[in-house]
């Protein structure tokens, strides 16, 4: 059968930089193709390409037979490519009607704009794909997963018969998965060609007929599903076997650090009522404690509590070393050497206008002072440590924080509250985002971390990622504790049912 | 002289501060040959202080916007800071001058401390002010300092009115400063406060590339949350922010007094805030936040003020007709230049499709209509306005259509 898409020998250089290098593959029509790679293996690159968003490449994409340069996202929408990206597209404040219908709106025959018409269509489509949501309400108060079914709503509306997909799964909860799942066979059967980015084995065997691995650029090897295994997968991602790391041996638990009890935080404009309710746990020196629970289920609002970066009108009570504390400001946690590694890296971590060294020593400038002034040699050589033993990759502590990946930022911010010498760590998701090597890399150091005696807190959207570091796990469930289990007791299973028991 | 600067440092001065040096010279040298008068060379005494003054004048506030802007907030009140900080000056030296004497000729130097106290105390308070509306009332800062670049001068002038009514019994929309030391100060005022603006330059450079402080309000411009979860005080910060920027501007107030030898709430300072800004992102400040340096300021300060009195000394018109134009065009014209690497590289044209159409007759009008008023001025054009304006018009027009011709070919 003729391939749909044919890309042939694409490079894409930025200065000082091969983006992709001689990419070519074919994607047959209907089929579910999946791309894995690591961060940085050029993904974006190509899919800017394919969207029309980046125009000068060298090499040949074909379109069903026929050569095609997009030369805006246009073109590529006319063609019948569409993308959702990892990051949704929306304008927050229009309906989702107007969403799938920004800049094709329908007129009236008088030219006024026929809100009613589109909201129709728009009612249909989102209903097609089981998402029986008011298309008259603003997209920017919809769940994740509803606004992403907005997006493909759109990409529908737009008669696309190639889509191509980011890591569409990163910010879903189970239910909405398994209905993106659906979706997705549903597209299938009408004949939609996917192309589908994820680093997630699970989904990728689940729905890919074909999976190609990228590498560093490279394209390794396009596979049947059925011919391979993902462990074997994993292992062309990193380009080495990583064994299933075990870390909770001899680790020495010390004395009790922090003290929970009955903590509940209010959620005055929810239903519910409460973001955390009678939530208590208890975390030693030398040990990872991990927080299991589904996406919304106050994961985040636990940490930020205990870090004195939530409103300030939660109840309950915190014992540090057993004395009540009550933080009003990140600053005061700090202090208390607490140190909180935030979820969203690009918006809570990173300072982008900032090079790697102001970005390491931002909260420990009180070290770099030399007559009241911050000197930058004891700047650079008090950066220089963390970078080392986090092992940061990057040109020096002058270069862009905005140029290194994922991962390696992710090591800048710890190495910059490991700076604050805390006795307690908390990790919010921390390899969110992260290729599968980096986050090995990532787990290492977490373990070390702990060993050299720290408290660590870590709570993670990933399962197994839980089982491999942490010594106990406690499971939230809409707010509130449903389970606490030794490692030796949890089970992924277990830990699902605490995590959907309400 | 640049700290968080990820971007390509050059020797000494990162590029940017580089271009504007360049552009500063030739502008300087161009305006020196092409001047019909040579007044750079006749009477380079008077053009200097007249530079001088008006570029430490600016630069002052400019200073100002720019830690605003770089801890990624705006402050648009200055103009009116200016204003409201000379007429508390007056005012308190009012009320330590003798009843009759409606030249402050009288005021001791208790009055004099008191005035220039109170003045900069205002900015204090204004800032304070500022930064309590934005952060406890949650007014973006745009609106907070709208709000009181329309209220401070109204305000300036009631005060105005009621202490000269209560004082003297009859109203005053100004009040003349005649008191000794502030003669003084006019005298030797190009020295001083091109000095006071060198000294601010410094200690500028110090807060924002050498201290904690400074790195705080990079941080938080770059990412205001990231800084607060980072156990950065980002209210404190911002405080410190739109004091400084308060306090410069009341500072510059103190000196276009002593300079004006009155105070004028009604029209001082008016439109100072915008070309305070126009300095500070001329000299490469982003309105983004995070990003900017006290050296770009400076030299973006002084480009602008050179540019300005170029003008007025090559046209002959008076400057403050043409000075919006000028701003506007400068400004436009340094964030094009910044980006235009970027723009090209990205495949981007200037003129693309029906928009670029139709922008390049519009850019031709201008320019011709510009051409023609400017020509006036010209001795060897005087009585063929019409005709040079028009064919100024005609190659603009050629030209730009020309370049969207190549950037077609280019990107076919």
């Amino acid at each position: 059968m003729e391939p749909i898409i044919a890309i042939r020998g694409v490079c894409k250089r930025f200065p000082g930089v091969v983006a992709l290098a001689d990419v070519g593959f074919e994607l047959a029509p209907g089929e579910c193709h999946a791309i894995c790679g690591e961060n940085g293996a050029g993904k974006s690159t190509l899919m800017k390409i394919l969207s029309g968003v980046i125009t000068d490449y060298d090499g040949e994409i074909r379109l069903r037979g026929a050569p095609v340069r997009f030369s805006r996202t246009r073109d590529a929408e006319r063609a019948g490519i569409a993308i959702i990206h990892q990051e949704l597209n929306l304008v927050e404040q229009l309906s989702a009607a107007a969403n799938i219908f920004l800049g094709r709106e329908q007129r009236t025959p008088l030219g006024f704009i026929d809100n009613a018409a589109m909201e129709r269509a728009a009612g249909e489509l989102l209903a097609g794909l089981e998402c029986p949501i008011d298309p008259r309400i603003p997209a920017g108060t919809l769940r994740v997963g509803d606004q992403q079914l907005v997006e493909i709503a759109k990409a529908l509306s737009l008669r696309t018969d190639i889509l191509i997909m980011d890591e569409p799964t990163s910010a879903l909860t189970e239910a909405e998965v398994a209905r993106l799942y659906r979706v997705i066979e549903r597209l299938r059967a009408r004949g939609t060609t996917i192309l589908y980015i994820s680093h997630k084995m699970d989904e990728v065997f689940r729905l890919a007929d074909r999976i190609t691995v990228r590498r560093a650029g490279r394209h390794v090897r396009p596979v049947d599903r059925t011919s391979t295994t993902p462990r074997e997968i994993t292992g062309w991602m990193v380009g080495r076997d990583i064994a299933g790391h075990e870390f909770h041996g001899a680790r020495r638990r010390g004395e009790r650090l922090l003290e929970v009890r009955g903590l509940t935080l209010p959620w005055p404009e929810h239903p519910r009522g409460y973001r955390l309710a009678d939530v208590s746990l208890d975390l030693h020196s030398g040990e990872i404690l991990g927080v299991a629970g589904l996406r919304g289920a106050g994961r985040t609002e636990l940490l930020e509590t205990i870090f004195g970066a939530s409103p300030p009108t939660w109840s309950g009570t915190i014992l540090l070393d057993g004395q009540s504390v009550r933080f009003s400001h990140p600053r005061e946690a700090c202090a208390a050497r607490i140190a909180m590694v935030t979820e969203d890296r690009k918006r809570l971590g990173l300072f982008p206008d900032l090079d790697v060294a102001a970005n390491v020593s931002l909260c420990s400038l009180a070290d770099t002072l030399r007559g009241g002034l911050v000197s930058r040699a004891r700047e650079e050589a008090l950066v220089a440590g963390p970078i080392r033993s986090t092992g940061v990759k990057t040109q020096g502590p002058h270069a862009a924080i905005t140029g290194l990946s994922g991962g390696n930022q992710q090591k800048c911010i710890i190495s910059r509250w490991l700076l604050t010498h805390p006795r307690i760590l908390l990790l919010d998701d921390p390899t969110r985002g992260i290729d599968v090597g980096a986050k090995a890399e990532l787990y290492q150091l977490i373990d070390r971390l702990c060993r050299d005696g720290l408290g660590v807190i870590l709570t993670s959207s990933e399962l197994p990622e839980l089982l491999t570091l942490a010594d106990r796990i406690i499971v939230l469930a809409e707010g509130r504790l449903t389970a606490e289990m030794t490692r030796d007791e949890a089970t992924e299973q277990r830990i699902m049912e605490a995590a959907t028991t309400l | 002289m640049k700290p968080p600067a990820p971007q390509a440092r050059g020797w000494l001065l990162p590029r940017h501060e580089l271009a504007l040096l360049a552009a500063i010279v030739v502008v300087f040298v161009g305006t020196g040959f092409l001047d019909p008068n040579g007044t750079y060379f006749n009477a380079w005494a008077e053009s200097r202080d007249i530079i001088l003054r008006n570029t430490a004048l600016l630069g002052i506030i400019a200073l100002g916007a720019s830690v605003v802007i770089i801890s990624g907030g705006i402050d648009l009140s200055a103009g009116s800071m200016v204003a409201m900080s000379g007429t508390t000056c007056a005012l308190i030296m009012l009320l330590f001058a003798e009843g009759d004497d409606r030249r402050l000729v009288t005021v001791g130097s208790l009055g004099i401390a008191a005035g220039v106290g109170g003045a900069l105390l205002s900015g204090l308070l204004v800032g304070t002010l500022h930064t309590w509306l934005i952060t406890s009332i949650r007014l973006p800062p745009f609106v907070a300092t709208l709000a009181t670049l329309v209220g401070l001068r109204s305000f300036a002038r009631a005060m105005c009115v009621f202490v000269t009514r209560e004082r003297w019994g009859s109203e005053s929309q100004q009040i003349q400063v005649n008191t000794p030391a502030f003669v003084w100060l006019k005298e030797h005022n190009v020295v001083i406060s091109a000095v006071v603006f060198l000294a601010l330059a410094l200690l500028t450079w110090l807060i924002l590339s050498r201290t904690v402080l400074g790195r705080h309000l990079y941080a938080l411009g770059g990412n205001e949350q990231a800084a607060r979860l980072s156990g950065i005080r980002t209210e404190n910060v911002k405080w410190f922010a739109y004091c400084f920027g308060s306090l410069t501007a009341a500072l510059a107030g103190i000196f276009l007094m002593a300079d004006s030898s009155v105070a004028q709430p009604n029209a001082a300072g008016r439109n100072y805030e915008l070309n305070a800004i126009a300095a500070a992102v001329v000299g490469g400040c982003s309105l983004q936040g995070g990003v900017g340096t006290v050296s770009g300021t400076v030299l973006g300060a002084l480009f602008l003020r050179l540019v300005i009195d170029a003008v007025s000394k090559l046209i002959k018109a008076s400057a403050d007709i043409y000075e919006g134009m000028i701003v506007g065009i400068i400004v436009a014209l340094a964030v094009t230049l910044t980006q235009f690497g970027q723009l090209v590289q990205a495949g981007g044209r200037l003129f693309p499709g029906l928009r670029g159409l139709a922008a390049i007759p519009t850019i031709a009008v201008f320019a011709g209509l510009l051409s023609m008023m400017g020509s006036a001025n010209v001795e060897a054009l005087r009585g063929r306005t019409v005709p040079f304006g028009s064919a100024v018009g005609l190659a603009v027009l050629l030209l730009l259509s020309a370049v969207r011709w190549l950037e077609g070919r280019r990107t076919a």
